[in-house]
């Protein structure tokens, strides 16, 4: 067994997993962070997209092991008890998730795109998205609701700063 | 070089299944605030069939889609539905929900016609009140007559029903018969660029145009246009499982089966046609499959358009679409116009 | 999990980049970090819910809410205590009697509770409309993704290690993987003794040789298109249990459960009563998730360990052992006049099936119908044929023959209108069904809006000032 100490979604926890345990297993077994999906198991789809130390990252390339020491975030430790993420919520307004398996993993990606660039072009955002497949939606609906959270997080962050 | 073209196509395509019976059952109960619950045995597999029944139950009983829930999915207390197959739940599911919903209205226009001093029939539900046709100050909230239904009339307002789309089988011989109860159309406009070079296709625009019947809700409408242009534009230039020669598939991954990503998906502009189906719920028939109709042959000839290249085998791969332009080169003709007359093309 | 603590890291939380691990202070072993999110946390998009009537409303979906917050449970999300894991054994060759499944080896596996072949399913067949598909392949193989034995095990790992234990002895067929071919007399025959052609389908409405006569030009070209796969992002996934009184659940990503319960109490000869099928929430569907796969197996294997169990395909399953797109063959021949209306059409279609019908006649029935496209023809002959194939199984997929017909009767519309002269566009209107006009198969239609879409497409995109 391997021992994991990892901080996740800002608390640390850790956990005895087999060594050929990925970081979306353990996630999902161990944590019961059930969020992250597993849709292919070999980094094709973007479903597992979790951020680990500020870059999305597909956990089920990642060994748990690799994790240990880390910052995770998953879509688990967006919302505030009080707030959805501004992500989350324009994903909601905007119906941008429809049979929703490949939503935590393009939320996560969008969250990474955004920290990076508050302010991103279109292009920009496709390319963000290119590593989460989604066969329901189009990606039309998602890359509005990006946009739109974009505006509505600069808009809070020029708030806090006035 | 990189070649614009432009390409049109149209489509028809039915409600429902072929003939065959494909019933859907529903109940619909409201509870005694007036807010309601809906019973269906189809499944949400991610087009919002749960939000759009909820809003036909919703307008049926005359309150808003917050104040209804719907539950669905488990044999053991929901009706038999034939299931989310054949873009039919709009239609047919929404149908039968709509019948039950009357019935649970039915019992509250019972109930508050005494209240109201006026027959039943005299009655309609809208914005959360029975309220008198023509005389809408002489209400009550649904609430209160759901309420009083239950506890004061011990009359619970719920109903049943089910939904079966009318046909008539098809003569074996001909073929002539009804297998449908309604269908929709659609149009499709797909923009492309095409190097001529390389034979790779960028399609930059697809202009959507859709028949629902009514939109139950737009902007659900829309997602399902969208996502069906993404499954329609992988169908015309990607997606292909490949076998070797002993029956085995070379590509059964996500690695080497390309299907569209965010950087693959056009500019869509999203039209929905204004209809009204009378024999569907206020008027919707449905639109989850013809979204991804039409789209490859709008492709095929935007790229006809752009080249003279006719495709005649799908997915057209930068490969195939090479072969087809060294085929309209090789008729040596300066435009497309002339390029008609049709030979398949060996693509393989 | 072990109780032994870990050593204490000197607290210095910070965070860095990738490739510099930060020591981290607090090692409690706390199984779970879920937030708890208060209830309800922002109302539901009032503006658009709370509004009547409710019918056009743009109204925001409370399952989306769930989705984007992570929480939506979908059935591989799910546990329950003791639930073992299930996989199957794909057979690997496309046509083959099966002489021999020795399971003894993969029994004898530390952790793997239960190995099952076809012999243990009670009625081995099933489909939508003909039973012919096996759930485990037991005395023939049909295609290379057939399963032949299904483990169930304390963990996937182990469960797939046993899948190599498992030895099976075939005796390989000629297999035939051309659909054309498959049609011949001569040609191996995929379900012996019943013939390649499984399902036939014909239109005629009025004389299309007496059409073909009066055209002015004659259009003829053969279409074809491939086989796709669904692609949800979400692979097949059920859980099995059993409870004391016999009744049976399955938890299972279907969309169609009414059905889905229908062919568990056949394959199993159960009452209805004693089976419940949910489905939750599903990952994605296209036509993909429309019968059972694997159900029964996992019943079978659940009851025989008196575990629930959990059978999740991978994606190569998904590609290999789920119903997928049909390839069609399709010959069109279009009789014109020379203002461009359709006098004739004579379609001819070979959908390659695959190994199992699953909803080919479906498939069959609706492209043979909408074939002709959406067009006022008085002379329709519309023929079309199933054939099985030694590969992978076709069925629903979003369209049922819709795409690829569409592709063949539009592509031939523009060939038309390029040779006549014609604008694309007008080409259509001119021959556009309208309210009350006559189906390929006589139907009267209504609700008819074809020239609407068309127009209001053109008009978007400005056909007529970008020609």
């Amino acid at each position: 067994m391997t021992d994991v100490t990892l901080k996740i979604n800002g608390e640390t926890r850790s956990a005895a997993v087999p060594p050929e345990t990925t970081l979306l297993k353990m996630l999902r077994e161990s944590f019961s962070l059930t969020g992250a999906k597993l849709g292919c198991d070999v980094g094709d789809c973007g479903a597992c997209t979790v951020i680990v130390d500020g870059l999305p990252v597909n956990s089920c390339l990642m060994l748990a092991g690799q994790a240990d020491g880390r910052e995770v975030l998953t879509i688990e430790g967006l919302a505030t008890p009080d707030h959805l993420h501004p992500i989350q919520k324009t994903f909601e307004d905007c119906a941008s998730l429809q049979c929703g398996f490949c939503g935590p993993g393009v939320i996560m990606s969008s969250k990474a795109l955004l920290d990076a660039n508050p302010n991103p072009s279109v292009a920009e955002i496709r390319d963000a998205l290119a590593g989460n497949l989604c066969r329901c939606t189009g990606y039309t609906k998602m890359i509005e609701a990006v946009q739109q959270a974009a505006q509505v997080m600069r808009s809070a962050k020029s708030k806090r700063a006035a | 070089m990189k070649k614009r073209g432009r390409g049109i196509a149209c489509m028809w395509y039915p409600i429902g299944f072929t003939v065959a019976a494909n019933p859907s059952a529903a109940v619909v109960k409201v509870n005694e605030d007036g807010t309601a619950t809906v019973l269906t045995g189809t499944v949400e597999t991610g087009q919002g069939s749960l939000t759009v029944l909820g809003q036909i139950a919703a307008e049926e009983l005359g309150i808003a889609t917050d104040d209804v829930h719907v539950v669905s999915a488990d044999t053991d207390t929901t009706p038999m539905d034939t299931g989310a197959i054949a873009s039919r739940t709009t239609y047919v599911t929404g149908n039968a929900i709509r019948l039950a919903a009357e019935k649970a209205k039915e019992i509250l226009f019972q109930v508050a016609a005494p209240m109201l001093g006026v027959k039943p029939e005299q009655l309609e539900a809208r914005d959360r009140k029975i309220q008198v046709k023509n005389y809408p100050q002489r209400c009550i909230g649904i609430g209160e007559v759901a309420n009083q239904a239950q506890f004061v009339m011990g009359q619970p307002a719920l109903g049943s029903a089910s939904f079966n789309p009318p046909t008539v089988a098809l003569d074996p011989a001909t073929g002539q018969g009804k297998p449908f109860a309604t269908y929709v159309y659609a149009t499709q406009i797909a923009e492309v660029d095409v190097d001529d070079e390389t034979g790779e296709v960028e399609v930059l625009k697809i202009v959507a145009s859709h028949d629902c019947g009514t939109a139950i809700n737009p902007m659900l409408v829309e997602g399902q246009i969208e996502g069906g242009i993404s499954m329609g534009v992988g169908f015309a230039l990607q997606e292909e499982m490949l076998f070797d020669n002993k029956g085995k598939q070379l590509n059964p991954n996500l690695t080497n089966y390309i299907m569209p990503t965010s950087l693959d998906m056009p500019e869509i502009e999203v039209d929905i046609v204004k209809n009204y189906d009378p024999t569907g719920p206020f008027g919707a028939k449905g639109v989850g499959e013809p979204t991804a109709v039409p789209t490859a042959a709008a492709i095929m000839n935007a790229i006809y358009n752009a080249t003279g290249a006719r495709v005649y085998s799908l997915p057209a791969t930068p490969e195939r679409v090479l072969a087809a332009i060294k085929v309209a080169r090789s008729k040596q003709l300066p435009k497309p116009k002339k390029a008609a007359k049709s030979k398949r093309i060996a693509a393989h | 999990m072990t109780k032994k603590a870990k050593p204490a890291r000197t607290a210095k939380a910070k965070s860095a980049g990738i490739g510099q691990p930060v020591e981290m202070s607090g090692t409690l072993r706390l199984p779970a970090v879920v937030k708890q999110v208060p209830f309800p946390i922002e109302a539901l998009s009032p503006k658009v819910r709370q509004q009547t009537p409710a019918v056009g409303q743009r109204a925001t979906r409370p399952d989306g809410r769930l989705h984007g917050l992570g929480q939506t449970k979908y059935i591989d999300d799910m546990a329950f205590p003791g639930m073992l894991y299930c996989k199957i054994k794909r057979a690997g060759i496309a046509s083959a009697l099966i002489k021999k499944i020795d399971t003894r080896e993969a029994e004898a596996m530390p952790g793997v509770m239960a190995v099952i072949t076809g012999k243990d399913i009670p009625v081995n067949s099933f489909g939508p409309s003909i039973k012919d598909q096996p759930v485990l392949a037991d005395d023939r193989v049909f295609h290379a993704g057939d399963g032949v034995a299904a483990v169930a095990a304390v963990t996937e790992q182990i469960a797939l290690e046993a899948l190599d234990k498992i030895k099976v002895e075939y005796e390989p067929l000629t297999p035939i993987f051309d659909p054309v071919e498959a049609m011949k007399d001569s040609a191996p025959k995929v379900h012996p003794p019943v013939s390649n052609i499984y399902a036939t389908k014909l239109i005629k409405k009025g004389d299309v040789e007496k059409g073909f006569r009066e055209s002015y030009k004659i259009f003829e070209a053969t279409y074809s298109t491939q086989m796709v796969e669904h692609v949800p992002l979400e692979p097949h996934c059920s859980i099995a249990s059993w409870d004391a009184n016999g009744r049976l659940t399955i938890h299972s990503t279907l969309g169609r459960i009414t059905l889905g319960r229908t062919d568990m109490a056949r394959t199993l000869q159960l009452p209805l009563s004693r089976v419940r099928m949910v489905a939750t929430i599903v990952g994605g569907n296209f036509g993909g998730k429309n019968e059972i796969t694997q159900e029964p197996a996992l019943a079978v294997l659940s009851k025989k360990t008196g575990r629930p169990v959990k059978g999740t395909f991978t994606r190569t399953e998904e590609f290999i052992a789920t119903t997928t797109r049909h390839p069609i063959i399709m010959n069109y021949k279009t009789g014109v006049s020379k203002d461009g209306r359709i006098l004739a059409r004579k379609v001819r279609l070979v959908l390659d099936g695959g190994a199992y019908c699953s909803w080919s006649e479906t498939t069959l029935g609706k492209a043979c119908i909408l074939s002709p496209g959406p067009y006022n023809i008085e002379n329709v002959h519309s023929e079309a044929f199933v054939v099985y194939t030694n590969k992978t199984m076709t069925g629903a997929m979003r369209g049922f023959g819709a795409p690829q017909v569409c592709f063949a009767y539009e592509s031939q519309m523009d060939e038309i209108a390029c040779e006549l002269g014609i604008d694309p566009l007008e080409i259509r209107l001119r021959n556009a069904f309208h309210e009350g006009s006559s189906s390929p198969t006589g139907q009267v239609l209504h609700s008819v809006v074809v020239k609407d879409s068309l127009l209001q497409a053109a008009e978007r995109y400005g056909w007529k000032e970008a020609r």
